[in-house]
């Protein structure tokens, strides 16, 4: 398999920027020791092989071994680490996991990764005020499941939630299935500390949404690592719903599936999760999972809805009767919450299932609006006829962010093809009135695509904000924006991150 | 001589702000003049409400591109029509407020527990900056990731970094049903009754103290929202009752007007802080009258003495319990300090806005002290990061 290593931009050279370009540094001896004043050797990591496993996120195609990477151990010892940096003009990228599928956690070449999987404490579980204080190198799941003995949850929900960080999440402004009814990271953090590029600690937000001042914690939420460091982040729970029903109906078509969506909307419903699947991804998923999939209905809908009982009881057997209306062929409703885990499984198994059907697959990521999806399927499927690959569709049909598995063989020679079907796509999501990305980032992967969402004056002030915070271009430089070097440049096909290949991790 | 002018399209918007050169006070309808800082006296006033109207509605889509010199209740009027509303309900959306306006004050009512507060719900928007550059971030779909979310930046920022033209948000549908559960309560019992109403299923939109009693608001299906009233009002127990429609009504019109109080002596603050600081916090503030809270949430608005020794105690009382003040409502001539400490990250507001708005042309004085007048020179202060 082919490995394109990337030739990264470094301090502000690489940057279409206004303003002066800082001169390249040379990442030597004096660097390493300047970190060892501030860490035990031991977290000070020079050695290639060392350096070598933080090289790519989970966007395996974009790799680049950093010159060195710290493992701080708290709050005051990566703004340390991000003072070292500033004194010796060197980039630097935060990396909570590395489960991200943007390349927004790929290393610069000459900076440093400043990896924050020691600061892993959940400081607060505060059950009165129904919030949790955590450290950014938490795992999402662990969230949840610490607040599970007192009737409480964290909402977003990425599925690869078991593995993820909550730091990761606020760099992304992280999703989930349930995004729908419940909203995204910004939705849920209420409070942030952050260490800016000069080293200097802030707070953002408070500890209510009453907001003295503009909404900075809005702006840092999903700035992708290129505005600071988040070193401890403050989220609310809430409290676990006291019904959920799901169900897991087959459609005759993907736009019989499609309108019954759009009934349900108009029907005054807000289902917690409404998620699509057509033939090709069932027919992989249940080869893997035996969830009890129909591999030979065209579509299949699950929908789930959940909160207190008199209202969830009255609106399922409403939403019911709509997917009948719509010609469901079969509706299945698990009975216990196994059943319904099982249901569930089929869906968030599809991403790896469909390495049972092709050798290789690029995930898509783009947003339409949702009454424009059968229109984007159609144009979807043509658009794969014409470029002679097969397109696999799950996706959250409740809020029109599709999820289009290129499939591909690199050993045919297929991938320069995937690779422009999959990029076509996502701009044919911009040109429908939707977005580049609904939940997995633009990182270095979707940079260049860019000026189809956004004019050159919004790229202009986001740099402008980006500045603001960081003049040198030091905090991940080379990602969201689009940048000449990286714009000529194109990934390698993609490859299963090693957590998803040991069955950790799913990709949604 | 301040000069008044009033765009009515995109274009128009862009070229006043080029044109016109020196400092511009952005003005809805005014229902918040007196909010913030003091601005100070500027060369022109822009009226932005001349750009009023839907742009687009879909309401499959449920989102709506507005104007931002829209009347919040007129928005709510044309979208009841699809049954559908944007999920917030500031007090003064009664009084005219604009879109804009509210957006620009961070302002929110009691279902932002539900809901949150128009940052929550804002999914795009069209701005013109000081040097009359147009930007848009976000877009017309819910979810989105592309790009830095700068829509936030003007969420609170009273006028000051750039005006809004137009705004993009994402639509609920409107229950079919609102019940509320009123429980008498004396401020000292709010926190404990408000657990309850938590620990129990029935997910209320809204939970506020007014008055001598906990209101609890339940929104929802025809069968589901009123039998969920009924099992709130089982738990609370014999002082708890759901209230009759038009008694409901008038419970919620006084809260929203002990909110948007004037007088001539009073001036109203609006504070945050966890929920188990509030009681301690209001307590502190012994001369506060008016008091709406909301003990979930931990939002209070109090009236006070329009003394500036008054305000300046209460702002710092809610710095040290780790929460946010800011004054809003004052008469007419008073010198009240607006916000309470600076906080660290206001070297970012400052550094933010040198990079939007280097001449601080926009809202001059709206976010002082935190964001400080230009010294003599017209060189705006404090700009390092």
């Amino acid at each position: 398999m082919p490995e394109r290593t990337m030739e990264a931009p470094h301090g502000g050279t690489g940057n279409d920027a206004p303003g002066a370009a800082t001169p390249p540094v040379a990442v030597g001896p004096e660097l390493a020791r300047a970190f060892r004043d501030v860490l035990p050797a031991d977290l000070v990591i020079t050695d290639e092989v060392g350096r070598r496993s933080y090289e790519c996120d989970g966007l395996t195609g974009f790799r680049q071994i950093p010159a060195l990477v710290v493992l701080p151990r708290d709050a005051d010892e990566v703004a340390a680490c991000v003072r070292v940096c500033a004194r010796h003009g060197v980039p630097f990228v935060a990396r909570g996991a590395g489960t991200g599928l943007s390349g927004g956690a790929m290393p610069v070449a000459d900076g440093v990764v400043i990896s924050l999987q020691k600061l892993r404490r959940i400081l607060e579980i505060d059950v009165e005020n129904r919030r949790a204080v955590l450290e950014p190198g938490v795992y999402n799941l662990e969230i949840s499941k610490a607040a599970a003995p007192y009737g409480l949850y964290y909402a977003p929900d990425p599925s690869s939630q078991q593995v993820c960080t909550i730091g990761g999440n606020v760099a992304e402004n992280s999703g989930g299935a349930h995004c729908l009814k419940y909203g995204f990271t910004t939705n849920h953090v209420l409070e942030m500390e952050v260490v800016l590029a000069d080293g200097s600690v802030v707070t953002l937000g408070g500890p209510t949404g009453e907001q003295a001042g503009p909404d900075l914690r809005g702006l840092f939420i999903g700035s992708e690592g290129t505005l600071g460091i988040c070193t401890k982040v403050t989220v609310r729970l809430l409290q676990t719903p006291e019904t959920v029903r799901t169900v897991l109906a087959d459609f005759p078509s993907i736009e019989a599936a499609g309108d019954t969506v759009g009934d349900i909307v108009d029907a005054a419903i807000i289902p917690a999760a409404v998620e699509m699947m057509d033939s090709l991804s069932m027919e992989a998923s249940e080869a893997a999972t035996g969830a009890g999939l129909t591999v030979d209905a065209p579509a299949a809908l699950i929908i789930e809805l959940d909160g207190p009982a008199d209202e969830v009881e009255a609106e399922f057997s409403h939403l019911t009767a709509i997917c009948e209306r719509h010609g469901a062929t079969r509706m299945h409703v698990p009975a216990e919450a196994e059943e319904r885990q099982k249901v569930w499984k089929g869906r968030k198994a599809a991403f790896a299932a469909v390495g049972r059907i092709s050798p290789d697959y690029i995930v898509q990521d783009g947003v339409v609006p949702r009454t424009r999806l059968a229109e984007v399927l159609t144009r979807i499927a043509e658009m794969g006829r014409d470029a002679g690959l097969r397109v696999a569709n799950v996706f959250h049909a409740g809020d029109g962010n599709l999820h289009p598995l290129v499939l591909y063989s690199e050993a045919a020679g297929e991938h320069d093809a995937a690779e422009k079907l999959s990029t076509d796509i996502a701009e044919l999501c911009v040109e429908l009135g939707g977005s580049l990305s609904g939940e997995h980032g633009i990182g270095t992967d979707k940079a260049c695509s860019m000026p189809r969402m956004f004019s050159s004056d919004d790229l202009a002030v986001m740099h402008r904000v980006r500045h603001a915070f960081d003049p040198d271009d030091r905090c991940n430089p080379g990602k969201v924006f689009p940048t000449p070097r990286l714009c000529g440049e194109r990934p390698g096909p993609y490859r299963p991150h090693p957590l998803e290949e040991a069955g950790v991790i799913e990709r949604l | 001589m301040t000069d008044t002018i009033t765009p009515r399209s995109l274009d128009e918007l862009r070229d006043a702000v080029i044109d016109r050169p020196g400092t511009i006070r952005i003005a809805g309808a005014g229902t918040a003049h007196d909010w913030a800082g003091t601005p100070e006296p500027a060369d022109t006033v822009l009226d932005t409400t001349g750009l009023s109207g839907i742009v687009t509605h879909n309401p499959g889509d449920m989102t709506v591109e507005v104007w931002a010199g829209t009347p919040f209740g007129a928005l709510q009027t044309d979208l009841g029509e699809h049954h559908q509303r944007v999920a917030v309900d500031p007090a003064r959306a009664a009084e005219g407020a604009t879109l804009g306006g509210l957006f620009a004050t961070a302002d929110a009512g009691p279902r932002s527990l539900q809901y949150g507060s128009l940052r929550d719900l804002v999914i795009g928007a069209t701005i013109v900056l000081a040097d009359g550059t147009v930007a848009r971030s976000g877009g017309h779909v819910i979810k989105n990731v592309a790009g830095y979310d700068l829509t936030k930046l003007l969420h609170g920022a009273q006028g000051t970094l750039g005006v809004l033209a137009r705004l993009v948000l994402r639509l609920h549908p409107t229950p079919q049903v609102t019940a509320t559960v009123a429980a008498s309560c004396e401020r000292s019992a709010m926190a404990g009754l408000a657990r309850r109403v938590a620990d129990s299923p029935v997910e209320p939109t809204a939970v506020e103290w007014h008055a001598g009693r906990l209101l609890s608001l339940l929104e929802g299906s025809e069968s589901g929202a009123e039998a969920r009233a009924r099992r709130l009002a089982e738990i609370l127990g014999s002082d708890a009752a759901v209230l009759a429609p038009d008694d409901a009504t008038q419970a919620w019109e006084a809260h929203a007007a002990a909110v948007r109080a004037r007088s001539d002596d009073r001036a109203v603050f609006r504070f945050g802080v966890t929920p188990s600081e509030l009681p301690r916090v209001l307590d502190a503030l012994e001369s506060a009258t008016g008091v709406t809270a909301s003990p979930r949430t931990g939002v209070a608005t109090v009236a006070l003495p329009a003394d500036a020794d008054v305000v300046a105690t209460a702002h710092r009382r809610v710095a040290e319990a780790g929460g946010t003040s800011t004054l809003r409502q004052r008469p007419a001539g008073a010198a009240l300090p607006a916000f309470g400490p600076a906080p660290a990250s206001a070297t970012v507001l400052r550094a933010v806005a040198a990079s939007l708005d280097p001449d601080q042309r926009f809202g001059r004085g709206r976010l002082a002290p935190w964001l400080p007048l230009p010294d003599q020179t017209g060189q705006p202060t404090g700009v390092s990061a």
